[in-house]
């Protein structure tokens, strides 16, 4: 995955108006690409298909919860970082998300967009750098079997 | 044989069943509120929701205006294209604000409807608002697992006290969505039969078992854990049907296949003073 590609959001809200709002803010303070599902079923479908670096889920939603949706957004795409946005007032939902879902971070509606941009700037961050990690990891792996090989190599040429 | 108690005078019963009277509507109200509290997590998310997009909207109106006086500023023709789309932007989420502050109106009429009001509060009003008003505070509660379908029949309007019927219809909806594991689905029909209204309300719950069934009515009976449930919504709802309104609270139910609850209430109340012919009761 090249890093100069726009950045990719992915918001799951079944309130219509809270994607519109989040996407004419992120449209207006920055360059990220925004897609918007208000059905997590379809956002799950999205997530098969397309890379994405952060996913951003309501909690309280028809047929699917958001810790339901982000187990399976784990599950797709592990790199990609998992943020709760929720007006539930339950703290129990909370724990439940950090612990079932490896959340990235909880936040509370109202939001306040400043904190929700930093929240979704770092967390495109912390996606990119694992998958560089494991871009890297694989490179040193390739190597590591390909210079075994010149080795064992070298080996039966001198033995 | 010892002596039996002395009656007590006129007086005393006529103060006691004051008194009485006094405390069952103070039960009634607080276990009202009580049930309020209980949606209170489902209510405050969704006004949550409109009114954190809401505050966002505002915050990027007023960046997009300052963008757009930028734009004007500049002139050429880029910028005028720019300023064009940024006004565009402004006017969708106007849109948005719009249909969030209908949101949060609807939520707070829903429990204005539970607003405490003078108990000789009879007035006509339109039932099928009224369930409508209720369901918008069982919504937030139930919309991960039950869907609610409303098969609402033209009712003319009923004489009432809207509140308390309100409580009867929250208390059903609730107990209808405790009932139900997982997912499932609640029904709400109203028709009108006659000189009465009939509502049902039916969950695709486990239904009641036939040995609870003659008891939950009852007050203090209830299934529920602890904390939960109280025995008294039922026994409460019932008095409000049948002898505030002089309607019938029934139930059927069956094992694996759910509860319907029919709540007959008469269009208009039997009152002497109101100069009308008798409603439902005869």
């Amino acid at each position: 995955m090249s890093t100069n590609q726009k950045s990719s959001v992915l918001i799951v809200d079944d309130e219509e108006m809270v994607i519109t709002s989040v996407r004419a803010y992120l449209e207006i303070e920055s360059e990220f690409e925004v897609h918007g599902f208000t059905s997590p079923e379809e956002a799950a479908k999205y997530l098969e298909s397309n890379l994405v670096d952060i996913a951003v889920s309501d909690y309280l939603m028809p047929r699917m919860s958001g810790i339901q949706f982000l187990h399976r957004a784990r599950e797709i795409q592990p790199e990609a970082s998992r943020v709760l946005l929720t007006g539930h007032a339950d703290k129990q939902s909370a724990i439940q998300a950090i612990n079932q879902v490896g959340l990235y971070q909880y936040v509370e509606k109202p939001w306040e967009n400043e904190q929700l941009l930093l929240i979704i700037q770092n967390g495109i961050e912390r996606a990119k750098l694992l998958r560089d990690l494991r871009a890297k990891v694989s490179e040193l792996d390739t190597a590591h079997s390909s210079l075994k090989n010149v080795q064992k190599r070298l080996l039966q040429a001198f033995l | 044989m010892s002596q039996p108690d002395p009656l007590p005078a006129a007086n005393d019963v006529e103060a006691l069943r004051a008194q009485v009277e006094h405390l069952a509507a103070q039960l009634s109200e607080e276990y009202k509120m009580a049930s309020i509290g209980r949606l209170l997590a489902g209510i405050v998310h969704e006004i949550n929701s409109p009114i954190g997009s809401i505050l966002s909207n505002n915050q990027v109106i007023l960046r997009a205006l300052e963008r757009v006086e930028q734009a004007l500023a500049g002139g050429d023709p880029a910028s005028l294209a720019k300023a064009k789309g940024l006004v565009g932007t402004c006017r969708s989420l106007a849109a948005v604000d719009k249909i969030a502050c209908e949101r949060i109106a609807e939520v707070v009429r829903g429990l204005k409807t539970f607003a405490r009001v003078e108990s000789a509060d009879l007035r006509k009003v339109n039932l099928n608002e009224q369930i409508q008003n209720t369901l918008k505070l069982t919504h937030g509660e139930f919309k991960n697992r039950i869907t609610v379908e409303t098969d609402l029949g033209e009712l003319p309007p009923v004489e009432c006290h809207a509140n308390m019927l309100n409580q009867v219809f929250l208390n059903i909806l609730v107990n209808a969505g405790q009932a139900i594991e997982g997912q499932g689905k609640i029904t709400v029909r109203t028709r009108r039969e006659g000189d009465q209204v009939h509502i049902t309300i039916s969950d695709t719950g486990p239904g009641i078992r036939p040995e609870d069934r003659p008891k939950i009515f009852a007050q203090g009976f209830t299934t529920k854990p602890v904390g939960v449930g109280t025995g008294l919504g039922l026994s409460i709802s019932k008095k409000i049907v049948e002898e505030t309104h002089g309607g019938s609270l029934d139930f059927e139910s069956e094992a694996g296949a759910g509860t319907t609850f029919h709540i007959r209430v008469p269009i208009e109340q039997d009152r002497q003073a109101a100069g009308k012919p008798p409603g439902g009761r005869t």
